[in-house]
């Protein structure tokens, strides 16, 4: 049989059970719930204690606790209860993956999870469970955007909160503008704004913002959000729901750029088109203008200057596959 | 607790005395579908809404949600899923619903769970059925693909050399350059898969109708995730994917493929406006997108 020398997908229920049930409790759950709540006032009721926690936690990090009626908040925050302290009146307003950058014997980012409250931002580990740093909001004066650049050089957006007392933290989180933005809203006008400021430790990015990556599936393109970062070294596009970037190209790689006149999610009526040895890359900003000038520049100096290498050349034959 | 509850539910079903909750399992479009298989503990399911339009599978339910033992809700996910399945295969396309949601009637206007459903269904209607429109005939497969760190970093420069630098040290000293080895070997293979990810991605997502990664709840030691995703395709879309799948692994030796499914269409089913044409993941939450 022709077949045997393709790879099948298995529905063997040994190997793929834990899939099986992750899918069901997660994915369902907050889509479902979601939908049936926003939609309609059916009263509907979601819970298994265990199994459904993670479900839950999901449906927190999409920030949907509003939406929901008031036995099923009532419920959320009992179960959260079991594995954070909360106070009686303290309500849960968002979670999301995060983590705390401990810096005194040992210097370490420590993961768990970002919880906003009615009255703290935490950072928790549920298992083993210890509250890894928190502080009262009205104890934060500044919380701000950091730049810097993760393992591997990709830029990072961190947390810098300063608190009244005068001490500073880092904190990580897995969108660290929308959990900053939370605790600002939270917090009210007292806190001073941060917009736009962002500040680096190390090689600030050329140019950085929304952009828009045409993602070529079997149906057709779609266009994808996400942000897109221009260092010295290299182009990337990331999505949020992404867990890696998906462009990621050097200068010297570039071997043509041009306008392409193409339906878009901007204004615009034109999107940018950059070619490389292996791919063929199609963006689109509003800002689509300021970024051509910049990749032009860019793309150009790498070529005037072959001895700029690019930093994250490879140390082995890992690209000898494609 | 509702345990006690749940356990129960079977063995008392009557819709006119107490008043009844439904379980609900999937939705189906129209068609003339009849549900095979029972339900949770054997519970037996039926059609709520009108021939005309979406249905949902469901079992008159009067206990609470289901809570018990890991395995017991092992059991009885498995026995949802078998439901959603069956509706899957016999209409053809499906919308399934998670564990454990539950329509109650509504006290103030006296309305049965069955009426408050079936008001749902005939409110939802469009989108339902442009949804089970545009999943019909597909299904989900998740591929995971990973870097096998041991067999990536063999033949790494820097990693030899701290090996070598190991051979003959004190104790305490190989304990240090043993630890600085293991961050050294997963910066790099972590390097690598960034480095992997961009083609790999665009690979698989042009077999595919629709793509969306997850997090892999549980890590392999030794082994860097590179692209863990779910896919919607077609049913020759499974055997592009696995043609790919296949093409990949012959070209990267140290990568390991997990290839998952057929399921039916469990991540895609989302019905928020913004994704139901297609315009991507991020359209659910736009708030999330804003630049500083």
């Amino acid at each position: 049989m022709a077949d045997d020398a393709i790879m099948q997908p298995t529905r063997d229920p040994r190997a793929t059970l834990p899939d099986l049930i992750e899918v069901l409790l997660n994915k369902g759950v907050y889509l479902n719930l979601d939908l049936i709540i926003s939609v309609s006032d059916i009263p509907l009721i979601g819970v298994n204690l265990r199994a459904t926690i993670a479900g839950i936690e999901t449906m927190l990090e999409y920030g949907m606790m509003r939406q929901w009626d008031e036995d099923t908040r009532k419920w959320v925050q009992q179960s959260v209860r079991a594995h954070l302290p909360l106070a009686e009146d303290e309500e849960i307003i968002a979670k999301m993956a995060g983590g705390h950058y401990q810096d005194n014997f040992y210097r370490t980012w420590r993961p768990g999870s970002a919880y906003l409250t009615s009255q703290r931002l935490i950072i928790h580990r549920r298992d083993p469970a210890e509250t890894l740093w928190q502080a009262k909001l009205s104890s934060i004066e500044s919380i701000t955007p950091l730049s810097e650049p993760s393992i591997g050089g990709e830029e990072r957006i961190r947390i810098l909160v300063r608190l009244d007392d005068g001490s500073e933290s880092k904190l990580s989180a897995l969108e660290p503008e929308r959990l900053i933005r939370l605790v600002q809203e939270q917090r009210g006008a007292a806190l001073q704004p941060s917009t736009g400021r962002v500040s680096s430790s190390s090689s600030q990015p050329l140019k950085q913002g929304r952009m828009w990556y045409l993602e070529a599936l079997s149906g057709g393109g779609t266009w994808r959000g996400g942000e897109g970062t221009l260092t010295g070294h290299d182009l990337t596009w990331k999505s949020p729901m992404d867990s890696r970037a998906l462009v990621r190209i050097s200068a010297s790689q570039v071997r043509n750029l041009h306008w392409e006149k193409h339906d878009n999610p901007t204004d615009k009526a034109h999107i940018l088109f950059v070619e490389t040895e292996r791919s063929s890359i199609r963006l689109a900003a509003d800002d689509i203008d300021g970024w051509y000038d910049e990749l032009e520049q860019w793309s150009a100096s790498e070529q005037q200057d072959p001895a700029v290498g690019n930093p994250r050349e490879k140390t082995d034959e890992g690209e000898s596959w494609h | 607790m509702t345990e006690n509850s749940a356990r129960h539910s079977e063995e008392s079903g009557t819709i006119a005395a107490a008043p009844s909750k439904l379980y609900v399992y999937a939705i189906v479009p129209a068609g003339d579908y009849t549900p095979k298989v029972n339900g949770i503990d054997g519970s037996p399911v039926h059609l709520i809404g009108d021939t005309e339009g979406p249905r949902a599978i469901v079992h008159t339910h009067d206990g609470g949600p289901y809570d018990g033992a890991d395995d017991d809700v092992k059991r009885w996910v498995l026995q949802h899923s078998e439901v959603v399945e069956d509706g899957w295969q016999g209409a053809g396309s499906v919308l399934p619903v998670s564990f454990n949601v539950i329509v109650r009637p509504d006290a103030e206007s006296g309305a049965t769970s069955t009426e408050q459903l079936e008001g749902w269904l005939g409110e939802s209607k469009g989108a339902l059925s442009k949804r089970l429109g545009e999943l019909d005939g597909t299904s989900e497969l998740r591929v995971e693909i990973s870097l096998d760190r041991d067999t990536f970093v063999e033949a790494n420069d820097e990693v030899r050399r701290i090996k070598d630098d190991m051979e003959g040290r004190p104790a305490g000293v190989r304990r240090l350059l043993e630890k600085r080895l293991e961050k050294t070997e997963k910066e790099l293979a972590d390097r690598e898969a960034d480095d992997l990810y961009p083609a790999l991605r665009a690979r698989i997502a042009e077999q595919c109708l629709a793509i969306e990664e997850y997090r892999r709840p549980a890590r392999n030691a030794g082994k860097t995730p590179i692209l863990t995703a779910s896919c919607l395709v077609t049913e020759p879309g499974i055997q592009n994917l696995g043609a790919e799948l296949t093409a990949i692994q012959n070209e990267l030796t140290d990568t390991e493929i997990r290839f998952l499914g057929p399921w039916p269409p469990y991540s895609f089913a989302d019905m928020s406006d913004s994704v139901a044409d297609m315009s991507g993941p991020e359209a659910q939450k736009p708030e999330s997108q804003e630049s500083t």
